[in-house]
């Protein structure tokens, strides 16, 4: 027979991570919204409500090499060849970071990078702020109780 | 527990606001947080969820308005998320508004040991005899003495100006360099700007030269190739040939031309003048473009150089901030708040499109020039409110393509709007978040597709 309470444990950390997705869904919502002319506000949007939301929609691991896909037009200047390949990889990658990045070549690309970065930002800097400010009421309300 | 995983998020927020003291509202803000005002002698409930919203208001607010503010306290908090042991160079740059008063971020004007000497080198300067060179001199001197002098030598400046423009061809030219070469004096050229046509033309060149300088030394090291000549646009042809040639040369000294509607692209020395060639110039010179804005975007890139490292920097800040945000949700989704506290609601409440003005727009978005359209930041999603400026960093005059011609209110009058409409909509929320907090209590989706709106 299990311990019941590891099994309450689990069974809130489960609740936990559900609130986790379901806000950080909330998040990314918000996020598409707040930019709503950009390109990648739209992509985002799309793939937000296209897709179920039980999908994670975490970031891939961080390597920034990635096979060969559709050739880039990507003319950034580099003095070799070589060079410009491993430019055109991390131009890639980048393309897979930003929502709707793969439809845009480079120069759109930077520039919806930049909005996305920026937007980023301050998604994060109200997060930060939410959470600091629950985190204050809470244990306002718990000294009370 | 969990909470301990977390704390540094705390002490980011803290450090945050420890290096933003001189924020009145940043610290009436905290204050209020901390001293947990009005609420606590009310009973909980309805009236949470109104403080919840003015503070995450002004707390929000402060946020946009930090990450928007001189970059030491937006660096320290984002250096300390984001890892990288790269140090963040200052933004203050960026941050001399021209359009703002004379004396923002005043840069101190201390003379140039090498200004002169840059500045008679300046190819441009009348692209002619070295008579003109040497009368350049005398005038080099003399602005340096007016800058020596401070501000109020702006006005002598605009005086001068007339004269340089009789000079020899291209003084105009003459004098965005010479006012650029080795002084950020941004300060200046927003009262020079300020002061009539002359100056705005002056200054738009100036803008793009400005930009283009530090590229085109460097691409003048490397021999003349086009490698770093990236976002150099006419201004500086007849700069960098005649640097490579010399002094003396005066044949390729290409005076000036006001930016039309589309990009006039000359010709380099040695370069191929097909059609091809050029268009694929100004592509890659917008791309470098963009990618210097990024540069500014993203902390402690100025000093790398190189596309490719750039490029990784850009790529990790991008992926830092998306952990931050999945981070932060989980740390949201731990937080015990009191029960009527809808979370995804506060997330993305959607906002109409009601920015009255901006105080300030995104720096690159003044940049590329965009469709004149109010971006509502995130904030606004948090927020049910719909009147919060989109808060950013705006050096629009800096930078050559301007598309914005946004007024800047003051940021001030629109604290108690923000804040009615805020108590207002809270009222309207409050009977939504109730009902919708008991099935926020429980498990799966339904509740979240509940809140889902298009």
């Amino acid at each position: 027979m299990e311990n019941p309470l590891s099994e309450a444990r689990q069974h809130s950390q489960t609740i936990i991570e559900e609130r986790g997705k379901r806000i950080k869904l909330a998040a990314e919502i918000g996020l598409a919204r707040s930019s709503s002319g950009r390109h990648w506000a739209r992509a985002l949007r799309r793939r937000l409500y296209r897709k179920p939301p039980q999908r994670e929609y975490i970031v891939k691991n961080p390597t920034p090499l990635l096979k060969k896909e559709v050739p880039l037009v990507a003319e950034v200047v580099a003095d070799v060849a070589e060079e410009k390949e491993e430019i055109e990889d991390k131009v890639r990658a980048l393309q897979r970071l930003v929502p709707g990045g793969e439809e845009m070549e480079v120069d759109r690309l930077f520039e919806e990078t930049a909005d996305y970065i920026e937007a980023l930002r301050e998604q994060v800097g109200v997060m930060r702020a939410l959470a600091c400010i629950l985190d204050g009421m809470e244990s306002r309300d718990g000294d009370k109780l | 527990m969990d909470r301990d995983l977390f704390s540094h998020i705390d002490t980011d927020l803290n450090s945050i606001s420890y290096l933003s003291l001189n924020y009145d509202h940043f610290d009436s803000a905290l204050s209020s947080i901390v001293s947990s005002p009005s609420a606590a002698p009310t009973p909980p409930g309805p009236n949470d969820s109104l403080v919840l919203r003015e503070l995450i208001g002004r707390l929000g607010t402060i946020c946009n308005n930090k990450s928007a503010s001189v970059g030491a306290g937006d660096h320290s908090a984002n250096t300390s998320c984001y890892s990288t042991p790269l140090s963040s160079p200052p933004k203050s740059s960026l941050h001399p508004l021209p359009n703002m008063n004379p004396n923002p971020n005043p840069m101190p004007f201390a003379p140039d040991p090498g200004f002169a000497d840059r500045a008679a080198r300046m190819p441009c300067f009348g692209g002619g005899p070295h008579m003109a060179m040497s009368g350049q001199h005398s005038r080099v001197s003399s602005s340096q003495s007016l800058m020596d002098a401070g501000m109020t030598g702006g006005v002598q400046l605009e005086g001068e100006l007339p004269v340089r423009e009789n000079g020899a061809g291209g003084s105009g030219a003459n004098n965005g360099r010479k006012r650029k070469a080795g002084v950020k004096g941004k300060g200046k050229e927003a009262s020079l700007a300020s002061s009539g046509t002359v100056n705005s033309k002056i200054s738009e060149e100036d803008q793009s030269a400005k930009r283009c300088r530090p590229d085109c030394k460097a691409g003048e090291k490397k021999g003349g190739t086009e490698e770093k000549n990236g976002n150099c646009s006419e201004n500086n042809n007849g700069d960098r040939e005649n640097k490579n040639d010399s002094d003396s040369n005066n044949a390729n000294a290409k005076p000036v031309e006001p930016p039309k509607d589309y990009i006039h692209v000359r010709a380099r020395r040695g370069q191929a003048t097909d059609s091809h060639s050029l268009a694929e110039r100004v592509r890659r010179e917008k791309i470098s473009e963009r990618m210097k804005l990024l540069q500014d975007l993203v902390p402690g890139c100025n000093k790398v150089t190189g596309k490719a490292v750039m490029l990784d920097e850009i790529i990790n800040y991008v992926q830092s901030l998306q952990r931050q945000v999945e981070f932060l949700s989980m740390k949201l989704a731990t937080v015990n708040t009191p029960s009527d506290v809808n979370m995804d609601n506060l997330l993305q409440k959607d906002m109409p499109q009601a920015c009255s003005g901006s105080m300030q727009q995104p720096l690159y978005r003044s940049a590329f020039s965009y469709p004149n359209q109010p971006q509502v930041a995130p904030l606004n999603s948090l927020l049910a409110t719909n009147s919060i400026p989109n808060l950013g960093m705006q050096p629009s005059s800096n930078l050559p393509f301007d598309g914005f011609g946004n007024a800047n209110p003051q940021i001030g009058g629109f604290w108690e709007d923000d804040l009615q409409s805020v108590v207002q909509m809270g009222f309207g929320q409050n009977q939504e978040a109730a009902l919708s907090s008991q099935s926020f209590q429980g498990s799966g989706p339904s509740s979240s597709d509940m809140k889902i709106e298009l």
